[in-house]
């Protein structure tokens, strides 16, 4: 009894000495991150690397936004953002339904046709991509960065496995009542999905937020640059201003800590219900 | 000297371009500057030039084309937008925009290391005709030509160059009684480092650089990776000598094993724990930058030879302009225009140098005074004039789409050397075969 005790004891030690250093491990380079932001580069070089924060974020601030408007470019992802997780949430969880729910032809066959595009790498669809794009006139324009990944493999995969579990009688029953097909989806299927809808939506954000050589080449001028391509910009050859980096990539993770914290209870159930429920 | 260089100008402005003031660009935003009035644009006088390009350049070369489009818009009528960019963002982006046949700019920068491999995407337009007309291949250094020349034809202009020498610290070198004008070989050199303290390098040859410091040394002997039949040869004689060379600097314990660009590495340089930094020119401009406590107290050398009597010129680094042939006749026309008389006029290049510490690879630059002048940075030593000797004397380098293979392979296989694994025989070897067997080719 009491060796078991000890036993728990000693267990549980290790976990959280465990659970501690990892956080450590993930926390340093962030922290790191927030004091290089303040420092001006100068001791951004020195070694051994200050740790404690400086007075230079403004300045450093007022730099960057002399070279790039970073607001901008901030406000730009943002919306790119949130305008695409919308729009894909509606696609996706409709896509998923009729998937989960209704029987047509060649239903499987076209199913794992979409699940099979999820091998295609970026880079391979990037060339076909902007020469669809510059021939539609698209270029430098933010649809064309918001369209071609609206109807997203992955989001239709994880709502088709989700909807499988809402039980076929709830489904009828309101059929019965005289619900048209729209409003079972609406009214009844999705207001069940709201956890996996939140980790959908913060997968899809992710994904959108840190898409890199595809807005590259499709955003032409500066006032249209995502926060990937403003970084991307600041890394020269000779001189890599790293204060400003630093600056720049503090600012970019406030809104994904912001969404995250959101739906940070959503995303772990929503994650966890495509995985329990099969 | 910028101000001189400017001046000079007006007397240019009549041999280049139209020189016909006029109403300044059209406004259009076409990428390609093509956008349908520009053949026909009356001030023009009809030459058949758009009346507005695109040029994309990154971090500083960018800055320096600024200069340069400045000044050609005063003289011309015409509009020369300078975009900059992120180095391997505008890299990326450029290879995208050549493959797909659309959205590059008429002129964009090309690094000489990546010449073949863009040239390869057959997107890329010659400009033979144009360099023979404007005769000006003479005036650039020859090393230059060789990675931008393609079966026989030339696909940019050389902008600028990195030709190589050792920065070394003047006050470390006279405490411990070393003397740069003694050291001529490697050997010296390693002999002269042993007078240094333990907790003090003679150079830093970082694990994880050494394919950089091969290629130096390499081209310094005339080594050229690949034969002009396409056989892979880092296995011949120059390469095992380099190799070995390698080997004896860092069994000697004179070398510091730091990665480049770190904070210890510049920290390392602040304080003088290294002594000497073989680099090349644009060195220079780092060191002010990030080091100001330090100039002053550095001088140059050329670089060791690794025979007694054996050259000492190498090169690292440097860029051309290229044009995409995907652009209109009339902004390929407007673009080469704007090119020679940024890369091929004196004026322009000294201005950019001045400004931007960009060597220029025009020769005729090199006689004058601005070369001589005694800097400084350098405690009064007329750096520029050993630069632009080093230039003249480094030896072309066939760079091809196999360079990064090439890299690779040397860097794995002389790491494995240096941690004593393999003789420098047996690293070379098995570099030119690992090279051999990732591109398909034979062994020369």
């Amino acid at each position: 009894m009491r060796d078991q005790r000890r036993k728990d004891a000693v267990w549980r030690f290790l976990t959280y000495a465990f659970v501690i250093t990892m956080v450590v491990v993930m926390m340093v380079p962030l922290y790191w991150m927030l004091v290089a932001a303040t420092l001006p580069q100068e001791q951004f070089l020195q070694f051994p690397p200050r740790l404690i924060p400086g007075t230079a974020f403004l300045d450093n601030f007022a730099a960057l936004q002399e070279r790039l408007d970073f607001v901008r470019t901030i406000r730009n992802s943002v919306f790119i953002a949130v305008v695409y997780t919308l729009l894909s949430l509606v696609l996706c969880s409709m896509g998923g339904f009729a998937f989960a729910k209704y029987e047509f032809k060649y239903k499987e066959p076209i199913f794992y046709t979409i699940l099979a595009t999820l091998v295609l790498p970026i880079q391979l669809l990037v060339i076909p991509l902007f020469l669809l794009m510059a021939q539609l006139d698209w270029t430098n324009t933010f649809r064309a960065i918001i369209l071609p990944w609206a109807a997203n493999p992955i989001g239709i995969f994880l709502m088709r496995q989700n909807m499988k579990s809402i039980p076929d009688a709830l489904l009828e029953s309101a059929r019965m009542d005289g619900a048209t097909e729209f409003q079972i989806f609406y009214r009844i299927a999705l207001p069940t999905m709201r956890s996996s809808l939140a980790a959908l939506a913060i997968i899809l954000f992710l994904f959108q937020w840190d898409l890199f050589l595809y807005p590259l080449v499709i955003l032409e001028s500066a006032d249209m640059y995502t926060i990937p391509i403003g970084l991307a910009q600041l890394t020269g050859f000779q001189r890599i201003y790293y204060d400003q980096i630093m600056v720049a990539a503090t600012l970019a993770i406030v809104p994904m800590v912001v969404l995250f914290l959101v739906l940070q209870k959503q995303f772990v159930s929503g994650i966890l219900a495509g995985s329990l429920k099969e | 000297m910028k101000g001189a260089g400017l001046a000079g100008l007006a007397g240019l402005a009549g041999c280049i371009g139209t020189g016909d003031p006029g109403s300044g660009g059209d406004g259009g935003d076409g990428s390609d500057g093509s956008d349908g009035s520009d053949g026909s644009d009356e001030s023009d006088g009809g030459n058949g030039m758009a009346s507005e390009i695109n040029v994309w350049g990154w971090d500083v070369a960018a800055r320096a084309l600024m200069i340069t489009s400045e000044e050609y818009e005063s003289e011309n009528d015409a509009t020369v937008a300078v975009e900059e960019f992120g180095r391997s963002a505008m890299k990326d982006r450029l290879q995208t925009n050549l493959l797909s046949g659309s959205g590059a700019p008429a002129v964009s920068m090309l690094e000489s290391v990546d010449g073949p491999s863009f040239i390869d995407t057959g997107s890329v337009a010659p400009l033979t005709d144009e360099i023979e007309e404007a005769g000006v291949q003479d005036d650039f250094v020859s090393g230059k030509w060789e990675a931008l020349t393609v079966d026989g034809d030339i696909y940019a202009l050389p902008w600028d160059t990195g030709p190589t020498a050792v920065y070394y610290r003047r006050s470390v070198y006279d405490e411990h009684d070393i003397d740069p004008d003694s050291i001529e070989t490697w050997e010296e050199f390693i002999e002269e480092g042993q007078k240094l303290p333990d907790d003090q390098y003679m150079l830093n040859l970082p694990e994880g650089d050494l394919s950089g410091v091969w290629r130096y040394q390499f081209r310094q002997l005339s080594g050229e990776p690949f034969l002009e039949s396409g056989e892979v040869n880092i296995h011949n004689e120059k390469s095992l000598r380099v190799a070995r060379n390698i080997k004896e600097i860092y069994d000697a314990d004179i070398a510091a094993n730091i990665e480049g660009w770190t904070s210890a590495w510049f920290s390392a340089y602040g304080d003088a724990t290294i002594a000497s930094l073989p680099s090349a020119a644009w060195m220079e401009g780092t060191l002010r930058a990030e080091l100001p406590d330090t100039a002053g107290d550095w001088g140059v050398f050329k670089i060791p030879a690794l025979e007694s009597g054996g050259p000492r010129a190498s090169n690292w680094g440097g860029s051309n302009l290229m044009i995409a042939d995907q652009v209109s006749d009339e902004a390929h026309a407007r673009g080469w225009d704007y090119m020679e008389f940024s890369l091929a006029t004196k004026e322009m290049q000294l201005a950019m140098y001045d400004e931007y510490g960009l060597f220029p690879a025009l020769e005729t630059t090199y006689d004058d005074p601005v070369f001589d002048k005694e800097l400084d940075f350098y405690d009064g030593q007329p750096a520029r004039a050993l630069f632009a000797e080093v230039a003249q004397d480094a030896p072309g380098y066939r760079f091809t789409a196999d360079t990064p293979e090439v890299s690779q392979a040397i860097e794995t296989e002389l790491q494995r050397m240096i941690n004593g694994e393999q003789s420098p025989e047996e690293a070379v070897q098995a570099a030119a075969e690992t090279v051999a067997e990732n591109t398909d080719r034979d062994l020369a």
